[in-house]
C-alpha cells in the first residue's frame, strides 16, 4: 500500500469504528470489523481476538479467517502462548521469531510449526488503565518485529474498540466489568453451532458458511449474533443465505 | 494490578460449584447447592434456579428460602421481571435497588408486587445459557439495597456460566451410566467452549432435525459408547467422516 493510500485506509479504519460506536453495536460485530482493520493495515497473514470470560479463561470471539486451521490455533492460544502473557500483563508481547520461543511455549510453538504458515506472532492487549480484557492476535509468513509505528496503530485501533466495549457498560452501571463480554463470549458460542447447522444444510466448509451469516446480517443491517440465533432455531429461509455471488453493493 | 480484571484467582462460589463437578444427582439437588452456594458465598440473601423455556413449561427447581420463591412465582403470575428479563434478552439483569424506578422501567407491574408484598431490595437474575441453549436463570435477592463488589459479581457470572455447564452436562449425560469422568471432563479447560462442539452440535442437530440440547446428548452417548474423547467426535463431524442418522447407536 503506498502512503496516500494508506493513510486513507488508516482514517477509513476510524471512521468505521467511530460509525459502529455511535450506533447501537453488538461488541461481536465491532471485534469483528477490528480484526478485519488490522489484517489489511498491519498486512497480517491471520489475526483473532481473544476475550477473558468471568472466570479468566481466554475465549476466541473473532477471526479473521474461520478456517479449521486458524480456529485451531487461534484456540490454543487461550492456554499457552504470547496472547496468555500479553493478557496477563496488559502489554504487547513481540514474537519476531517463532523458533527463538519453542522452549518457552512448546506446543503453541509446536502447533504453529505444523499448520506450517506463520513464523511471527504479536499481541496486542485490549486494555484500558493498565487492565486488559483480552488480546489482539496477529500472525505473519514473515519472520521480523512489526516497525513501531504499525504496532502503535494496531494499539490505537484495540484501544478505540475497548474504550467503546467499556464505556457502554460504565454508563449502564459503573461498577459492572463483566457481563457484556459474558454476553458476547455466549454470542459466539451461537455463531459456532449456526456455522455448523450452514455447512451441513448447504453442504459448504466452516469458513464459507460463516462468511455466508456475516453477508447476510450485513446485507440486512442486522446482528451477526442474531442472525446466527435465528439460523439455529430454524427461523431462517436458507435459500436467502445460500447466494452464490454478494448481493449488489455489498462488498465483502 | 487490580485483581478485577486481571486474570484472577476463581471465586469462592465458582470454586464450590466446580468442587461438586463428578457428583451424581439429579437437576433438583443440583440446583440446591448450585444456589446454596452463591447464598454462602456472596453478600445475598436468597437464591433460587427456575427453569424457563419458549413453550409453556416453567418451573423452579430450587428456592433457598420463602421470598425467594415467592419471586419467580410473581414473576411467572405477572410474565415479566427480572428474571423474564434475562432469560429472553440472554444477558444479567443487575437491579441493585429495586425502589428505584429506572431501574424497573421494564417490569414496572412486578417491581411493584414485589415492593408490597416482600421486603427485597436488590435484585440480580443471571441467564444460564449455552449458546442457543436456554437452561433457565439463577435469581439472586438481598433485602438491603445495593450492587456487589466487582468481584462478587464476576465471582457470579463464572458461577453462573459453571452451573450452566453443569445443568447442561448432567441433562445430555449418557443415559444409565454410572462412569462420571466424563462429567468432569466437560468442564474442563472450558471444554463446553470449544468451536468444533458447537460446529458439531449444530450439524448434527441438523442431520437429524433435534434441538441443540439433543444434539448434544446424541454427540455425548457416541462419545461414551465408542470411548471417545468429546472433541475428537466433534472433529470427525465437522470432517464429515461421522455422519449421525436416525439409526445408529
Amino acid at each position: 500500500m503506498g502512503q496516500p493510500a494508506r493513510e486513507q485506509a488508516v482514517s477509513d479504519a476510524f471512521v468505521a469504528l467511530a460509525d459502529t460506536l455511535v450506533d447501537d453495536y453488538d461488541i461481536i460485530d465491532l471485534l469483528d470489523q477490528l480484526v478485519a482493520h488490522c489484517v489489511t493495515l498491519l498486512a497480517a497473514d491471520a489475526a483473532g481476538i481473544l476475550l477473558a470470560d468471568a472466570r479468566g479463561e481466554l475465549r476466541l470471539v473473532a477471526a479473521s479467517s474461520e478456517d479449521a486451521q486458524t480456529m485451531e490455533l487461534l484456540q490454543l492460544q487461550a492456554e499457552e502462548g504470547p496472547c496468555v502473557e500479553c493478557y496477563r500483563t496488559a502489554t504487547q508481547v513481540r514474537v519476531p521469531d517463532l523458533s527463538e520461543v519453542a522452549q518457552r511455549w512448546p506446543r503453541f510453538v509446536a502447533a504453529v510449526a505444523q499448520a506450517g504458515a506463520f513464523v511471527s506472532v504479536h499481541a496486542i492487549p485490549l486494555r484500558l488503565r493498565g487492565k486488559a480484557i483480552g488480546a489482539l492476535n496477529l500472525f505473519h509468513r514473515t519472520p521480523g518485529a512489526l516497525p513501531e509505528t504499525d504496532l502503535a496503530l494496531g494499539q490505537a485501533l484495540a484501544d478505540v474498540a475497548t474504550i467503546g466495549i467499556l464505556s457502554e457498560r460504565a454508563v449502564r452501571h459503573g461498577e459492572v466489568v463483566n457481563e457484556q463480554l459474558q454476553t458476547a463470549l455466549n454470542s459466539r458460542v451461537i455463531i459456532e453451532q449456526a456455522k455448523g447447522v450452514l455447512a451441513q444444510r448447504l453442504k459448504v466448509p466452516m469458513d464459507t458458511a460463516f462468511d455466508r451469516l456475516r453477508r447476510y446480517s450485513r446485507h440486512n443491517n442486522l446482528r451477526l449474533a442474531e442472525v446466527a440465533r435465528q439460523c439455529v432455531a430454524g427461523e431462517l429461509n436458507l435459500d436467502d443465505l445460500s447466494l452464490s455471488r454478494s448481493p449488489t453493493g455489498i462488498s465483502t | 494490578m487490580d485483581g478485577a480484571l486481571a486474570v484472577a484467582e476463581l471465586g469462592t462460589v465458582t470454586l464450590a460449584l466446580l468442587s461438586l463437578v463428578g457428583d451424581r444427582t439429579d437437576e433438583h439437588a443440583l440446583a440446591q447447592r448450585i444456589c446454596q452456594a452463591c447464598v454462602d458465598g456472596l453478600d445475598i440473601d436468597g437464591a433460587a434456579i427456575s427453569l424457563l423455556t419458549a413453550s409453556s413449561s416453567r418451573e423452579t427447581l430450587w428456592a433457598t428460602d420463602a421470598t425467594a420463591e415467592r419471586l419467580e412465582d410473581l414473576q411467572f403470575t405477572l410474565n415479566e421481571g427480572a428474571c423474564m428479563d434475562a432469560a429472553t434478552h440472554g444477558r444479567p439483569v443487575f437491579v441493585p435497588d429495586l425502589h428505584h424506578s429506572s431501574q424497573t422501567a421494564r417490569w414496572p407491574i412486578f417491581a411493584a408486587a414485589v415492593a408490597e408484598q416482600t421486603l427485597v431490595g436488590a435484585l440480580f437474575a443471571l441467564p444460564l445459557q449455552w449458546g442457543t441453549v436456554n437452561l433457565g436463570v439463577l435469581d439472586l435477592y438481598r433485602a438491603a439495597p445495593g450492587g456487589l463488589s466487582q468481584l462478587q459479581w464476576r465471582d457470579a457470572l463464572a458461577a453462573a456460566d459453571t452451573a450452566a455447564l453443569m445443568l447442561l452436562g448432567q441433562r445430555t449425560d449418557p443415559a444409565g451410566t454410572d462412569d462420571t469422568s466424563d462429567a468432569g471432563g466437560w468442564l474442563e479447560h472450558s471444554f463446553g467452549h470449544r468451536a468444533e462442539i458447537h460446529q458439531a452440535t449444530g450439524m448434527v442437530l441438523a442431520q437429524l432435525q433435534i434441538s441443540a440440547t439433543d444434539a448434544l446428548a446424541r454427540l455425548r452417548a457416541y462419545t461414551f459408547t465408542h470411548q471417545r474423547l468429546l472433541l475428537d467426535v466433534a472433529h470427525d463431524v465437522v470432517n464429515r467422516t461421522l455422519v449421525f442418522t436416525e439409526e445408529m447407536d
